[in-house]
């Protein structure tokens, strides 16, 4: 409520779902809260000296006899700390809408607050290197928020091919350092995942969609299939990453300081170059198949180094 | 705000904030007593339990509530809010800017502090502002936890020595003794820079490697001037950049990818056989060549004939 009244006695007659929604508490909540704001005030807490709350038909709040709150609380030292991190960790993303906005309220914030809650957030917190945005991310963005049929040419990396598709693109969002769009896929009828650096031309087809709701940020990015093929790995220290760059259904601690983990995987080639990479640091216990697939694989690109098979 | 009945906890908190911001001068106890009525009647006991644990809420949240002298003569004590502690002070934003910070706020998951912090940012935000908040939460944030991340980022502001038990990517763990210096994010993770002790030079922490919470030990040390928190961290193993330039063939499927994941990469050419060329900057030889054999047959080494034997070498060991 100390955040909340100083809003209200600045913007007399707003909507009270509106500002439910901006505060993070339910309507009724606040409707209660505000009930209770009407017996405070200050002494002698006669009738003259209470807050007075006017709440109308149509939801809109007024207050007056509130001049105390009118101005909020400060922040504390983890809240500023904390909007900052937060404000700092979208910067980093490239391609990031509204970044020079971002940046500049980040710098005010600092300024004023700086003498206690951010001393030195110069040089104390910073973003490492910022790679490049997507090509197509402003189209993308675009699209989802005017509900806009796309048609694409998207690069499965699971698969390693090309396909032309016409998504409906919902969610425009950033995870662990890339940007994904959820979208509908029209021709699978299914809601995929894309990753919008492997979208490499995008087009709107001149249709329109109804948004069904799908998920963006916060989601896990991979979803689970009934044709997923569970691809157990044992893996040494030193290809421990993949069990944290994929996702892993299961993971158990060995002794050499390695994990066995378990993958789901839609496909085995994405998986069989992966092993191809990290060589004997890691070691198949199942599917067999796959182990098959990595000495072939192996043997294909040896081929191409004039070697005769 | 509290437990129990909210409702009545909410008004005497509020009042008593009215009260101490307002009052002229230092209030004691009794005299809380005498103008608030919830205070007043329950038992002088209970009464004082109440005040106190009120206190508490108070400070938690961010309330300045201090006890002073209420006299030159220091005989008694009383309770004041001073207005200048407590008010946040005049922040000019532009509409598009505390929209920006409350997206902020709002993505990468929960983080309670982030959210209250940027809603007392709004109260002088224009009336667009709360229409403006339709799109959802842009980011899914970082693998750490956000107390985590707020207590090491204190440590750094502070200059902080702190020690945590850590988890290498090798997967050993240990405990480690860290003079906390900065903050850096890095592709979804945050990482902690500082002096490691033990080991005497400057380390780079994943804090989603922290295993439990971090203990503040004391006081740290200062960075040296000429320190660059983000030269410290780790590139990983799927980054290349440097000075030698590697020429790789790529299946016309695939270059278009590779272009965009090597840093640096230039297309100079089509071979004979419809292979794309590029020329790829590259530190490591190592991690570059396991990151291309990631391509299988769809990336060949033209050159260095060190980087070509030692895939040809990988390869074959595969077949052993």
């Amino acid at each position: 409520m100390l955040a909340i009244v100083p809003y209200l006695v600045q913007h007399p007659g707003s909507a009270l779902d509106e500002v439910a929604t901006a505060f993070g508490v339910a309507p009724g909540q606040l409707r209660r809260d505000l009930d209770l704001l009407f017996m405070s005030g200050l002494p002698p807490y006669g009738p003259g000296d209470l807050i007075d709350v006017d709440v109308d038909e149509d939801g809109h709040i007024w207050i007056s006899m509130a001049d105390h709150f009118s101005r909020p609380l400060q922040l504390t030292r983890i809240e500023a700390l904390a909007v900052y991190l937060r404000g700092t960790e979208l910067l980093a993303l490239p391609g990031m809408p509204d970044a020079p906005a971002l940046a500049k309220a980040l710098e005010k914030l600092q300024r004023s607050l700086g003498a206690d809650a951010l001393r030195e957030a110069e040089g104390r917190i910073e973003i490492a290197r910022r790679g490049r945005a997507p090509e197509h991310l402003d189209l993308l963005r675009a699209a989802a928020r005017g509900h806009e049929r796309l048609s694409i040419d998207y690069f499965a990396a699971s698969t390693g091919e090309w396909s032309h598709r016409e998504i409906d693109p919902e969610e425009v969002f950033s995870g662990m350092g890339h940007w994904y769009v959820a979208a509908w896929d029209v021709d699978a009828d299914a809601e995929r995942l894309f990753r919008a650096d492997r979208v490499r031309s995008a087009a709107p087809t001149g249709e329109t969609f109804v948004p069904r709701g799908l998920r963006g940020a916060g989601r896990d990015l991979y979803s689970p299939t009934g044709e997923d093929v569970s691809v157990r790995l044992r893996l040494r220290p030193a290809a421990r990453w993949i069990a944290e760059y994929y996702a892993t259904t299961e993971l158990e601690e060995r002794d050499d300081g390695g994990v066995e983990v378990t993958l789901p995987a839609r496909q085995l080639g994405w998986v069989a170059r992966l092993l191809v990479r990290v060589g004997d640091d890691a070691e198949v216990v199942e599917p067999a198949e796959l182990r098959h697939e990595v000495r072939r694989l192996a043997r294909e690109t040896l081929v191409g180094y004039g070697h005769k098979t | 705000m509290g437990e129990g009945d909210r409702a009545e906890p909410l008004e005497r908190l509020l009042n008593l904030v009215g009260l101490l911001l307002e009052t002229p001068r230092p209030l004691t106890f009794e005299q809380i007593r005498q103008v608030l009525e919830p205070y007043g009647q329950a038992n002088p006991d209970s009464a004082k339990r109440m005040f106190e644990r009120d206190k508490d809420v108070l400070r938690e949240y961010g309330v300045p509530l201090e006890l002073v002298d209420v006299d030159v003569w220091g005989t008694e004590q009383g309770y004041v809010i001073p207005k200048e502690k407590y008010y946040l002070p005049e922040i000019e934003f532009e509409p598009g800017e505390l929209v920006a910070l409350l997206v902020a706020a709002q993505s990468g998951g929960q983080d309670e502090a982030a959210e209250s912090g940027a809603r007392k940012l709004l109260y002088g935000a224009d009336g667009g502002v709360l229409a403006g908040l339709g799109g959802g939460p842009l980011a899914s944030g970082s693998d750490a936890r956000s107390n985590l991340v707020h207590a090491v980022a204190e440590a750094t502001q502070a200059l902080r020595r702190i020690s945590f038990t850590y988890r290498t990517s090798q997967g050993k763990t240990a405990d480690r003794d860290v003079d906390a210096w900065a903050m850096v994010f890095r592709a979804g993770h945050w990482y902690l820079v500082g002096h490691d002790r033990e080991r005497d030079d400057v380390r780079a922490f994943r804090l989603s490697r922290i295993a439990g919470e971090v203990t503040d030990t004391g006081e740290g040390s200062a960075p040296p001037t000429d320190f660059r928190a983000a030269d410290h961290v780790d590139a990983g193993p799927w980054v290349a950049s440097g000075d030698d330039r590697a020429v790789i063939l790529f299946s016309p499927d695939r270059a278009w990818f590779a272009a965009s994941q090597f840093p640096g990469a230039t297309d100079v050419g089509v071979d004979g056989n419809g292979r794309v060329v590029m020329e790829i900057p590259m530190a490591d030889e190592e991690a570059f060549a396991a990151m291309l054999l990631e391509y299988g047959p769809d990336a060949i080494v033209r050159s260095p004939a060190s980087l070509r034997d030692t895939v040809i070498a990988r390869l074959e060991a595969l077949l052993v």
